[in-house]
């Protein structure tokens, strides 16, 4: 840590360095830590999880009782003992707008905390106003809505991507409240949507056909192209699975912070990194990533690392793997239940995950610690300052006194 | 738990930790050939009265290797040179079966000498071995490219070589390998099923290598053990007493 604070400081290495250094520290010491708390709201599991981009204080959850809550994440207080309260919550006896089946999707409106947008089995997606807690917008469906995305870079356009048990992909728009645009292509039910954070108009779509469509959404025309996981080698697959993106049901999509790449993952345990550019499979073997969802799996990647992360909920652990490298760093165990989705806070490099038990629990990096008595300062920075000299040290004396 | 290890990044380590005596082999194209090698001597011949090559599970070198998508990258840089056969097998979509291309030859030649399919056999291989590396052929493929007329094709099914896959394409196959599959399957089952029984649903890796083969498993225990590891269809958790495999639930292939 001296080193690079040194570097930066006479100008050898550039600034974001150091930044990126610590916080790839900082995620591979992530660890449930008993001073940090979620207010437990929910009855019934928690299905989504999203955090505001602007602060990074206020998280949304929404669950399988139809209850939306917000929670404030800041600790005010000067104590390390926190438990990030539940500011409001959009409940039954509340609020009479309430959904009246599970929420599968709730996220805020990408540019400020007034407005986020819930979307649930109940047919419906509601767009809310924070003050108030009223709907603001209400959109009916013919099907169960799975899953729905604002695009997070888009300015000249608010369009919100809507997946439903219908092969079409609606796009709503909030300027007008319209919802004509559909994307046609699919033959299954959408399970999830996600808009590029490069491009305002690139749209993926993943769907129970087994196939994951990339979209221009201002062409008339069909898809860019679909993710063939054999990259165009015909001779790999059976002949009815060409041109597909796994072997299962694909029900996660998640792209990296700066766009370039985009993770799926299907039933057929497994996940596959692409290039979001070209299509192209880029064949990092990431292994069995157990994958039993029913419906959409929200997983999440890290942002600001050098090695980037991947967290993908895994039965009732959280697997962290390496982006490109495709190997398992380590598993986060601590849910009782199911982990159905995972949220990063890129400023704090923390982990927030919500699962069947009802739980949201906070994985928060473990701080350094600074006594010299303590093994694993000495192993963070290299096993220069070892407190006792390895010549007069002895195998019947023991450091603890 | 303050004696856990945290897990470090390269950058921050300047002394290289030690690594544990179970680690895997440093990387190289040269080690994923002997490892292979390796795999192929645990193949038995015999029971096939060495009639079949040897063949190895691509996922079996998941268990000797840490890095998957290293291993992938050297398996095809082999196959591009010519030098390893890749089939699919067809119980399941993931399992592909590496063969060195000097035992596929000669041991098809074997099988066919004297037969009088003998000459679109060697044809077909003269074309395959140096070069090709798809594992299905369409009928496009084989007329035009591969200049075979219909008969030739049927010859070449009846050999054993392709297979077939649907209307008007066919996948590469290794002749024989009906039996060496039906054992796989049965001894794989067998070994799970010893998993499952033990005491907790797990055993240590050692004490199942020396565990009596029941007559369901004809291969040898290390073979189907390297398998299942590889496949991930046991959980290999490292202890003081060496690598514990344990049951995962849920899995019964």
């Amino acid at each position: 840590m001296l080193s690079f604070l040194y570097a930066r400081q006479s100008g050898l290495d550039d600034p974001v360095r150091l930044r990126r250094a610590e916080s790839t520290r900082r995620v591979l010491s992530l660890e449930l830590n008993h001073n940090r708390d979620v207010d437990r709201i929910h009855g019934n599991g928690i299905n989504t999880l999203d955090i505001e981009v602007i602060d990074g204080r206020y998280m949304l959850s929404g669950g399988s009782d139809g209850i939306i809550v917000i929670y404030d994440l800041e600790n005010n207080s000067k104590k390390p003992q926190y438990t990030c309260k539940a500011i409001c919550t959009v409940g039954r006896s509340v609020c009479r707008h309430v959904h009246k089946f599970s929420v599968e999707t709730v996220q805020w409106y990408p540019h400020d905390t007034g407005m986020f947008v819930s979307s649930s089995s109940d047919k419906t997606m509601k767009v809310w106003d924070t003050e108030t807690l009223k709907p603001a917008e209400e959109f009916q469906f013919d099907g169960n809505v799975y899953c729905h995305h604002m695009s997070p870079v888009a300015r000249k356009h608010s369009l919100v991507a809507v997946g439903t048990k219908d092969p079409k992909v609606q796009l709503c728009d909030l300027k007008s409240g319209s919802r004509i645009h559909i994307l046609q292509g699919h033959r299954g039910e959408i399970l999830s949507v996600r808009w590029s954070p490069r491009y305002d108009h690139i749209l993926a779509t993943a769907s129970t056909d087994i196939r994951v469509r990339i979209w221009d959404v201002r062409r008339a025309s069909g898809s860019l192209f679909t993710l063939d996981q054999h990259n165009g080698d015909k001779s790999k697959a059976s002949s009815e699975a060409v041109n597909t993106a796994h072997n299962g049901r694909v029900n996660g999509l998640c792209f990296t912070a700066d766009g370039l790449h985009l993770l799926t993952t299907g039933t057929d345990d497994r996940m596959r990194l692409w290039n979001s550019g070209t299509g192209e499979n880029t064949l990092v073997n990431y292994g069995k990533v157990v994958n039993e969802s029913c419906k959409g799996l929200k997983f999440t990647v890290s942002r600001g690392c050098s090695p980037e992360f991947v967290f993908v909920p895994c039965g009732s652990s959280v697997a962290v793997y390496g982006l490109h490298s495709g190997e398992l760093i380590t598993m986060l165990r601590g849910h009782y239940n199911n982990v159905d989705c995972c949220e990063f806070h890129p400023d704090y490099q923390e982990l927030y995950s919500g699962g069947k038990d009802c739980n949201i629990l906070a994985w928060v990096p473990v701080l350094r610690q600074p006594g010299i008595e303590d093994d694993e300062t000495n192993s963070k920075r290299g096993g220069t300052q070892a407190a006792i000299n390895p010549a007069f040290e002895d195998a019947w004396s023991s450091d603890v006194d | 738990m303050s004696r856990k290890r945290a897990l470090i990044a390269d950058t921050f380590c300047l002394t290289k930790r030690r690594r544990c005596a179970a680690d895997s082999v440093t990387d190289g194209a040269a080690d994923i050939r002997s490892s292979l090698q390796y795999l192929m001597t645990l193949f038995s011949r015999k029971l096939f009265n060495d009639s079949l090559p040897p063949v190895v599970l691509k996922h079996q070198l998941y268990s000797l290797h840490n890095d998957k998508t290293s291993v992938d990258k050297q398996v095809n840089e082999l196959r591009e040179n010519g030098e390893l056969l890749m089939f699919q097998l067809g119980f399941d979509s993931e399992a592909f079966a590496l063969v060195f291309a000097e035992d596929y030859r000669t041991k098809v030649l074997q099988g066919e000498a004297g037969i009088e399919t003998l000459g679109t056999v060697e044809k077909f291989l003269a074309k395959l071995i140096p070069g090709c590396s798809d594992l299905s052929f369409n009928k496009e493929q084989m007329l035009k490219e591969f200049l075979f007329t219909d008969p030739e094709i049927t010859q070449l099914v009846k050999s054993g070589v392709l297979t077939v896959r649907d209307a008007g394409s066919w996948w590469l196959s290794i002749p024989n390998s009906g039996k060496f599959i039906k054992y796989f399957i049965k001894g794989r089952k067998a070994v799970l099923g010893m998993v499952k029984k033990s005491k907790y649903g797990e055993i240590l890796k050692t004490e199942l290598e020396g565990r009596r083969t029941t007559s369901q498993v004809k291969f040898q225990m290390k073979y189907h053990i390297h398998d299942i590891m590889g496949a991930e269809l046991v959980e290999c958790i490292q202890t003081t007493s060496g690598t514990l495999l344990r049951c995962v639930d849920g899995n019964v292939n």
